[in-house]
């Protein structure tokens, strides 16, 4: 790039200027189109929030603007020229991100880090003197008491955040995009964030702000931009929109709705017995019938997928019992519970779930193979059989089962991770946030598959943070925080409502 | 690309099935096609080369690294690496022929006794990956040093000879004109691909070495599937030990020297991925068979030995930037196909919805 003048944008941009513009831009990965014909403004003076469902291309496109990912169709221009995709290219041109995890070296202080690769030198030697200079002009800017000698890694996610911002404002950026900056902040640490985001509003900058809690958006936005599966819904200034209407942007046509039915629910298959394990889980008792889907609710964080890593003896524990059937599960032995009759769908699909390089085939049959190979040899026949049991019965859509599993959609490989367990014929169900990240006809179509399990008489144990799955598909909740359980609750006094009181307070 | 633009039909199926087979023998013709390409120029280059005695030496040359690096591709699919292999292979070595000759023991029985013993040196490295938890790289560059200093110590640092009279037969027996050696070696890659491909076991090594968590998950034991590929690599180690042994005439401790890294380089060349899950024993061979080839070419084109590191150390290099090159085409291949499929399905599906919309 130009050497002489290094910012594609000026320093002093005037109020209402086009800073950056991503025209029509598309960007694929193998199973997905992530982006399809996006086009959105950042202009100066404004906030812009990006707001989708989970999946809905967000993220892909502030690494598109971010120069971390190059389009496959259209282009991104900054300044009113296009972007080198490169992350050191869009931080030249003054483009500043915020990503979602902390971007800081944890063993350097707060003023090495703003200046991070910039450090100002002096015959060749660090310059400290002019380094703390640049950093704490930075910091007065955005948190004032903070010390320019603090080692990072002693920071709070709210001061990292703000070192992050001073760390765009000392390389005068103006273009400054933030991806979820509040997941991990308290109330007032929000309010002293958007604070400084008005401040830098005023002075120019143009942001984007990527929420998935409505209020803040409208509490920040000066326009909203709306995505879902890939695509540019609309982009509307935020004194015309409410919340309700945000939502019906982001959920788009009629999904449908799925509605639990009363069913006979058989005998206790899983009961587990005062369980804890130190830091993690506090003594949790419960019971789930043969038919019945019980669900822990709680906010991420409370100790949900641990307790189902104990209960699945993936994670050891020190006190209680788990019974499945009557039958004892030692701690810590997965293959116990498995040939009890757990199966269990982790919450994190491609780090836990698939194994993205191989096919379908073989992620099917994963959890069978004591079965398809008799004597340790594989048989072709079994392994058919077993393949269609998993695949058949929960309708993954694929070219074929023989293409690596990372080409198939989410939904289909999620549906993929269930089947394997299906093929076995569980007992039990554990299923860790199920539709996470998959589109919305996807989510209705997993939502049924549990309902119809559940009637077919298997014992489901339904961990979500979604509140409409929770209601819509709970026989019985218990919520749970910090990980004891906080209260029950069952179909005639479950509400959105109830569940976060208890999530939150109880 | 033209004929996957409409993935309806079933014959379309069939066809996208034969295209990742394809793919796969693409993959591994890669690696034939620059062994043929480079055998070729070789045979213009000399005469010999297209004898039926070269490509004997070559092929007999390459079976000590060939089998051992089978074993190290167990451990590399598993995403790990066991430098310990030249050590091993060395101790063998001195074992067989020291318990034999000085312990007096029946040389089936002391052949026997130093593949228990590599393959018990891969049990600890195994362990100490697994339970303790080091690092491959440290744990088995440390066995390397105690196991190395061992086989020194055991024949006080000089090569051992004469060796039982069965080695040197062995060395020289042939099948059908066929030195034994090569057909064991065959053989032992036909076990080594079909427990890969056909057992639980190699399916359970390539769900361990794809994703550890996905397959502890899936009810695997991930941990006893890494100590076996290590005990594998052990044992495979060893056996280069015995196969060593026969060919020189003598237990060595100095043998097998920076064998580690030859093997490492063929079971990469191979297209085993050092992240682990990918990659096949055929493949390994035909790694093994290039090192072999370039070997091969030095010593025919009189090029001084000296240069022989820095010609094996381009082919490396060279091998390995081909395959990134390759995969990053496949990759793409695979980018575009899907972008097609899903924007066809959108199509009929938007098409769909607009003839039939619901009234609600």
């Amino acid at each position: 790039m130009q050497a002489t003048n290094p910012k594609a944008l000026h320093p002093h941009s005037q109020q209402g200027q086009t800073l950056l513009a991503a025209r029509g831009v598309s960007k694929t990965f193998p199973g997905v189109i992530a982006l399809d014909d996006v086009s959105l403004t950042v202009v100066a003076g404004e906030v812009n929030a990006l707001v989708g469902e989970n999946g809905a291309g967000k993220s892909t496109l502030i690494n598109l603007m971010s120069g971390f990912y190059a389009p496959d169709g259209g282009g991104i221009d900054v300044g009113g020229r296009p972007l080198d995709p490169t992350p050191s290219a869009a931080h030249r041109a003054g483009v500043a991100t915020i990503h979602q995890e902390s971007h800081l070296v944890p063993n350097m202080t707060v003023a090495e880090n703003i200046l991070l690769g910039h450090w100002p030198t002096r015959m060749g030697l660090i310059d400290s003197r002019a380094q703390m200079q640049i950093a704490r002009a930075a910091i007065a800017r955005v948190a004032p008491g903070l010390s320019p000698d603090t080692l990072a890694r002693r920071l709070t996610p709210a001061e990292g955040q703000l070192v992050e911002i001073a760390r765009a404002i000392s390389e005068q950026s103006r273009v400054l995009i933030m991806d979820e900056p509040t997941t991990s902040l308290s109330g007032r640490e929000i309010n002293q964030l958007f604070a400084v985001v008005r401040e830098l509003k005023a002075e120019g900058m143009g942001i984007v702000f990527v929420s998935h809690w409505l209020e803040e958006v409208f509490a920040i936005a000066d326009r909203i931009t709306v995505l879902r599966d890939g695509r540019l819904v609309g982009t509307e200034p935020a004194a015309t929109l409410d919340a309700p209407a945000v939502i019906r942007m982001m959920v788009g046509r009629g999904v449908t709705e799925v509605t639990s039915s009363q069913r006979p629910m058989g005998e206790t298959v899983l009961k587990v017995t005062n369980l804890s394990r130190a830091g993690v889980v506090e003594n949790v008792s419960l019971q789930v019938r043969s038919g019945e889907i019980l669900t822990l609710a709680g906010l991420v964080g409370a100790g949900r997928s641990e307790l189902a890593n104990c209960i699945f003896g993936v994670d050891p524990y020190e006190g209680g019992t788990v019974e499945l059937a009557g039958q004892v599960i030692p701690p810590g032995d997965t293959t116990a519970a498995i040939d009890g009759g757990m199966g269990l769908v982790p919450e994190d699909r491609r780090q836990q779930g698939l194994i993205t390089n191989l096919s379908v085939r073989i992620n099917a049959t994963l959890a069978v193979l004591d079965r398809i190979a008799p004597g340790g040899i594989l048989s072709p026949e079994r392994e058919a059989a077993a393949l269609s049991m998993a695949t058949r019965s929960v309708a993954v859509k694929m070219a074929s089962a023989e293409v690596p599993i990372s080409t198939l959609s989410g939904g289909n490989q999620q549906k993929v991770v269930i089947g394997r367990w299906l093929a076995r014929g569980p007992k039990l169900l554990i299923l860790d946030e199920p539709t996470k990240g998959i589109d919305i006809g996807a989510k209705a179509e997993i939502s049924q598959i549990i309902l119809r399990l559940a009637e077919e008489g298997t014992a489901i144990l339904l961990i979500s943070s979604e509140m409409p799955e929770v209601l819509a598909l709970s026989d019985r909740v218990l919520v749970m925080r910090s990980g004891r359980i906080t209260g029950e609750l069952t179909r005639d006094n479950l509400s959105a409502e109830a569940v976060i009181a208890l999530a939150t307070r109880g | 690309m033209t004929q996957l633009e409409m993935p309806t039909s079933q014959t379309d199926h069939g066809k996208r099935e034969i295209n990742t087979r394809l793919l796969d023998l693409v993959q591994s013709l890669g690696l034939l096609g620059v062994i043929l390409i480079g055998g070729l120029m070789l045979s213009f280059a000399s005469p010999v080369f297209f004898s039926r005695i070269n490509i004997e030496n070559l092929l007999f040359a390459s079976t000590i690294i060939a089998v051992v690096a089978m074993g190290q591709a167990f451990v590399i699919l598993v995403a790990g690496i066991d430098l310990a292999v030249g050590a091993v292979l060395a101790l063998s070595s001195v074992l067989c022929v020291v318990l034999a000759t000085k312990a007096g023991l029946p040389v089936g029985l002391a052949a026997l006794l130093a593949l228990l013993i590599g393959t018990l040196i891969g049990t600890v490295n195994g362990l100490a990956v697994t339970v303790l938890r080091l690092p491959a790289l440290i744990a088995t560059l440390a066995m390397m040093s105690v196991v190395r200093g061992a086989a020194y110590l055991i024949s006080d640092g000089r090569n051992i000879a004469p060796v039982p009279g069965i080695y040197v037969d062995i060395q020289g027996t042939r099948v059908f004109g066929v030195p034994l050696v090569i057909l064991l070696t065959i053989m032992l890659g036909v076990v080594a691909h079909l427990v890969l491909t056909r057992t639980r076991f190699g399916r359970e090594i390539y769900a361990t070495g794809g994703n550890p968590v996905a397959a502890r998950l899936a009810g695997i034991r991930t941990n006893r599937v890494i100590v076996i590929a290590y005990m594998i690599s052990g044992f495979a180690a060893a056996l280069g030990g015995l196969m060593i042994t026969a060919r020189l005439e003598a237990g060595a401790a100095t043998a097998g020297f920076g064998y580690e890294l030859t093997v490492i380089s063929a079971v990469v060349i191979g297209g085993v991925s050092l992240f682990g899950g990918e990659g096949k024993i055929p493949g390994v061979l035909l790694g093994v068979i290039l090192l072999g080839l370039v070997q091969n070419a030095v010593n025919l084109l009189n090029v001084p030995p000296n240069y022989d590191y820095v010609v094996s150390g381009i082919v490396i290099a060279a091998a390995a930037t081909l395959d990134v090159y390759r995969r990053r085409l496949l990759e793409a291949g695979l980018r575009r196909r899907t972008m097609l499929i899903r924007r066809e399905k959108a199509e009929t599906r938007d098409a769909g919805q607009g003839g039939a919309k619901r009234p609600d």
